[in-house]
């Protein structure tokens, strides 16, 4: 007999069937599988994720799917987790563009994916350090829209800060 | 789907969405149940509301009502969006609405008729813990960013909104009603205790619910019980001792203690169940405090009554169920223990006056012989009554004496194990009672100064199962364990050891021995219980024993190499060391030696100073004896055998060379003081084997030219003949030969104390030094005062202390 199996349906409404702890790498499905089951899972269990289109999902299960057994520490080891290297795995997962890096971020933040969250703000952090404000706006495709004025009091401001 | 889901940053249309699920949440219709698609649409809502206002804050918004975030610099999961230069969390208004919607919802629940607040309030509740629960989750964005952070930034007054909910259900329902709601709970529990069938769950919850109140606003991980006490403990106990003040003193008048106790035990169980079932840990501590006092402290005064009644008719398991309800208090023990030792005394008087009166109207000749001295009986027709000792205070059998005690002790032994599980208290009560009865009683001490004669008496007891002589019958139920049961309750040890010596003295010089490894099993044991100084000059008595076994057979080897062994068959020469043993040498002995015996006995001495240059031998001729065989019979009847004293032989051989001898004569043979040689010479007239001439004793016997002549042939229906049993010998200065020896032992075991003391401390307070004598005394016997005092004395006189100021000592080297 197979487990039931919760069915996570996208914004564009595709079903996704996954395996209970699959989904559960998403604390917020946790609760509401938990909440709306207090006696535990008896059926396939579906539930809209209005916010999260297919393609994303998609992305955000194969994480989960990947992950399912994986153990992540408890939030109490803030510095730990700050300092700690992002997953090889995750660093290849996250080989994505820019425009789905962020809705992968977005999708794990409003689905309360921890795990899944750090890694891409890292991979983002991985992405500014070291670069100039112009390679900076080339990456993120910023429009300068300071004076020169502006700029340059901004630099005196944090003249400390440069790298001799 | 998506139409129906705000996405916008709009706070009235966002709450607009929202509130119907609330609803459904914390079910105000009724319980339609929740499905997953609203809980959904509602939390993607309030997301979608915070993330959207934090991207495009309204201005002023963020701080709107004094609950915005202060913004500023910020922890992770934060995204910066470059194109705005303010970013700031989102939460406040919307918190703010939950709030209002909170207090509006549970304002508006409203008890039916039919039911009890009880009732209503743990329904409401129950089911308000659920939603609770739901709206957390779905808050769960606003909990995660804007809630943590403004907690983290040190405000107390934003909750997540599990904990908002159930502070809300405090400040706008629980505490205008605690009062109502606790005391139905406390209804409740009074008819539980009534026996009335309850619903318990609905207490159970009740009380929950004052556990979750609990909240601690400064640290909400942390659970506390003030609200549960507050509202519930304190009145709980102390209905529950009204209670049961009320219960028991109306149970008791109606009642016997024994079902008091057992009530008692019953509503015990009953509380501690209860307590397990719906109270907190917290309480159970107080309420059994409380039921401690009232049940069994406050009626301890009418147990301790009945408890002597309870002893007397040795009701063992209603006097376990005393102690078990009694030690529930410690303190309530203390008057218990007491009782018993009281008791225990008491019970040891009765009995001890029983045997003493017993002993009293018994024939003296029992009693007499019943003192355990050994006297074996006297030879032939004699008439036995005048030749035994009798002594001024008759005598309680020793047997009998130690039995009683050892009764009295293993009956309290019994209930100290069965009814009290030996606890030290009761064990130490039934020890000071034995020691005190063991020591002190009209057996013992018929005067309050007298010397305790127990251990007289242990050591006698002893001797009566460690003689040869004695019948096993008689013995069988003596035995070691009995002897250090009472040895280790007497005080004065030191006066059991002088005794018991004297007795193993006696038994170990006249072969009297039944067995010896049962001899050094109790001075094993008697080592062990006191001390290796307490036992050594036994010990040395038998190592004296050994080798003067070892001497005999030098001395008999020597002899047989050399002549004959004129007229000796064997002999048992013992070197006995001065001062170990209990002897004496006396003046009244001085014997000269018959010539028949010198050659062994000068071989003898040979040898030894050999051995042992230098030493002194004293011959103790009072002791010992000898057999012979008198060719006095019948003709063609066999020779007789008398058992004679020392002194007796010597007066024996010298009619081998003639057969009549004046008392002169024989006094200058033998040697003797003469009133010695007259009391050994007395049997021999008494019995008719030296006619005396002229008759009559014993003024004429000792006259110088009074005559004994040997009888041709000696007229005896026995063949063995004893003639030693029948001299008179001197207990009474024995006794106080004793008495003395125990005196002079103390005064030196004191001073020896008190020297060793003054060497460690140089200069001591006279309490203190009488103190610590008196402590190290212990072992060995309870020292007077009066007696320490005059030791002290004497030692000052030979200079050992001298006084410094009034109550000083000091050492002087």
């Amino acid at each position: 007999m197979s487990q039931p199996k919760v069915i996570i349906v996208s914004s564009d409404d595709e079903k996704f069937p996954v395996e209970l702890k699959v989904a559960e790498k998403s604390i917020l499905i946790k609760n509401m599988v938990n909440d709306l089951n207090p006696d535990g899972l008896e059926e396939d269990f579906e539930l809209p994720t209005p916010n999260v289109k297919s393609t994303v999902l998609a992305k955000v299960l194969e994480w989960c799917e990947h992950h399912k057994d994986s153990i992540f520490p408890d939030d109490d080891e803030e510095d730990a987790k700050k300092s700690a290297p992002v997953d090889e795995w995750d660093k290849n997962f996250l080989q994505v563009d820019q425009e789905m890096l962020y809705e992968i971020i977005l999708a794990a933040n409003y689905l309360n994916i921890r795990p899944l969250l750090d890694s891409g703000c890292k991979i983002v952090a991985e992405m500014i350090r070291g670069k100039s404000p112009e390679e900076l706006r080339r990456t993120f495709n910023i429009v300068n829209d300071f004076s020169p004025e502006e700029e340059a009091a901004i630099r005196r401001e944090n003249e400390w800060a440069e790298d001799r | 789907m998506s139409a129906s889901c705000p996405t916008g940053s709009d706070l009235n249309s966002t709450w607009l969405f929202v509130q119907p699920g609330l609803e459904f949440i914390l079910g105000s219709h009724g319980d339609q149940g929740v499905n997953s698609k609203m809980y959904m649409n509602c939390y993607t809502a309030i997301y979608n509301y915070c993330v959207n206002k934090s991207r495009h804050p309204t201005p002023g918004g963020g701080s709107l009502s004094g609950l915005g975030s202060s913004g500023g610099s910020d922890k992770s999961g934060s995204q910066a969006y470059s194109s705005t230069n303010s970013y700031s969390l989102a939460g406040a208004e919307i918190y703010r609405k939950l709030d209002d919607y909170l207090i509006q919802y549970i304002s508006s629940l409203k008890k039916e008729d039919q039911e009890s607040f009880l009732e209503f309030y743990v329904k409401k509740w129950t089911r308000f813990t659920i939603g609770a629960g739901y709206m957390n989750n779905v808050f769960d964005y606003m909990n995660r960013y804007w809630v943590q952070k403004e907690r983290s930034d040190g405000r107390r007054d934003v909750f997540d909104v599990n904990t908002l909910s159930l502070l809300k259900w405090k400040t706008h329902l629980f505490n205008a009603n605690a009062k109502k709601l606790i005391e139905e709970v406390l209804e409740q529990i009074t008819k539980q205790r009534n026996n009335e069938i309850v619903d318990t769950s609905l207490i159970s919850s009740a009380i929950k619910s004052l556990v979750f109140l609990g909240i601690d606003v400064q640290d909400l991980k942390k659970p506390n019980l003030v609200v549960y006490i507050k509202h519930f403990e304190n009145i709980f106990l102390e209905k529950t001792a009204e209670y049961y003040t009320k219960e028991s003193n109306q149970f008791l008048e109606q009642h016997n203690v024994v079902d008091y106790m057992k009530k008692c035990e019953v509503r015990l169980g009953e509380e501690v169940s209860r307590s397990n079932n719906y109270l907190e840990d917290h309480t159970k501590k107080y309420l059994l405090e409380t039921l401690n006092k009232v049940l069994i402290e406050d009626h301890a005064q009418i147990m301790y009554n009945q408890f002597l009644d309870l002893l007397e008719q040795y009701q063992i398991g209603h006097i376990q169920r005393m102690y078990k309800l009694l030690s529930r208090i410690p303190s309530t023990l203390e008057p218990l223990a007491k009782c018993l030792e009281y008791h225990i005394k008491e019970v040891a008087v009765k009995e001890i006056e029983e045997i003493k009166r017993a002993a009293e109207v018994e024939p003296v000749g029992e009693a007499s012989s019943a003192t355990g001295t050994p006297t074996p009986a006297a030879p032939g027709a004699a008439p036995a009554g005048s030749l035994l000792r009798r002594k001024p205070n008759p005598g309680v059998n020793p047997k009998t004496y130690i039995h009683t005690l050892l009764q009295v002790y293993f009956k309290f032994n019994e209930v100290v194990t069965s009814a009290f599980n030996r606890d030290p208290l009761f064990i130490k009560a039934l020890d000071n009672a034995c020691r005190h009865f063991i020591n002190k009683n009209s057996v013992a001490t018929p005067t309050p100064k007298s010397p305790c004669r127990t251990p007289d008496l242990l050591a006698r007891y002893s001797d009566a199962f460690l003689k040869a002589t004695s019948k096993e019958s008689d013995i069988s139920d003596m035995s070691t364990d009995n002897l250090m049961i009472i040895f280790k309750f007497i005080e004065d040890k030191d006066s059991f050891e002088e005794h018991y010596r004297r007795l193993l003295a006696k038994r170990l010089i006249n072969s009297n021995t039944k067995s010896d490894e049962l001899e050094e099993s109790i001075i094993q044991r008697l080592q062990e219980e006191n001390s290796l100084e307490y036992t050594s000059k036994m010990t040395k008595m038998f190592q004296d024993m050994k080798a003067s076994e070892d001497l005999k057979n030098n001395v008999k080897e020597e002899l047989d190499q050399s002549s004959t062994t004129a007229g000796v068959k064997d002999f048992t020469p013992l070197i006995l060391a001065h001062s170990m043993w209990p002897f004496k040498f006396s003046e009244d002995y001085d014997l000269k030696l018959a010539p028949e015996l010198s050659q062994p006995f000068q071989k003898l001495e040979e040898i030894y100073h050999r051995k042992h240059n230098g030493r002194q031998l004293q011959w103790l001729w009072n002791h010992g004896k000898s057999e012979i065989k008198a060719n006095l019979s019948r003709k063609g009847k066999p020779p007789f055998l008398f058992t004679v004293s020392n002194v007796q032989l010597m007066i024996l051989l010298a009619f081998n060379k003639k057969s009549t001898y004046t008392f002169k004569e024989l006094s200058e043979l033998v040697g003797v003081a003469k009133h010695t040689l007259e009391s050994h010479l007395l049997p021999f007239t008494k019995y008719k084997l030296l006619d005396q001439s002229p008759t009559g004793s014993p003024e004429v016997l000792g006259l110088p030219d009074t005559t004994f002549t040997i009888v041709e042939e000696y007229k005896s229906k026995k063949l063995k003949v004893n003639f030693v049993s029948s001299i008179k010998t001197e207990v009474k200065q024995e006794e106080e030969e004793t008495k003395k020896e125990i005196d002079e032992t103390r005064r030196n075991y004191l001073s020896a104390c008190i020297v060793r003391i003054m060497k460690a401390r140089k200069t001591i307070h006279h309490n203190t030094l009488v103190n610590e004598v008196a402590t190290q005394a212990l072992s060995r016997f309870r020292a007077k005062i009066i007696d320490i005092k005059k030791v002290i004395d004497y030692l000052i006189e030979r200079e050992y202390l001298k006084r410094v100021d009034n109550d000083t000592y000091e050492y002087v080297a």
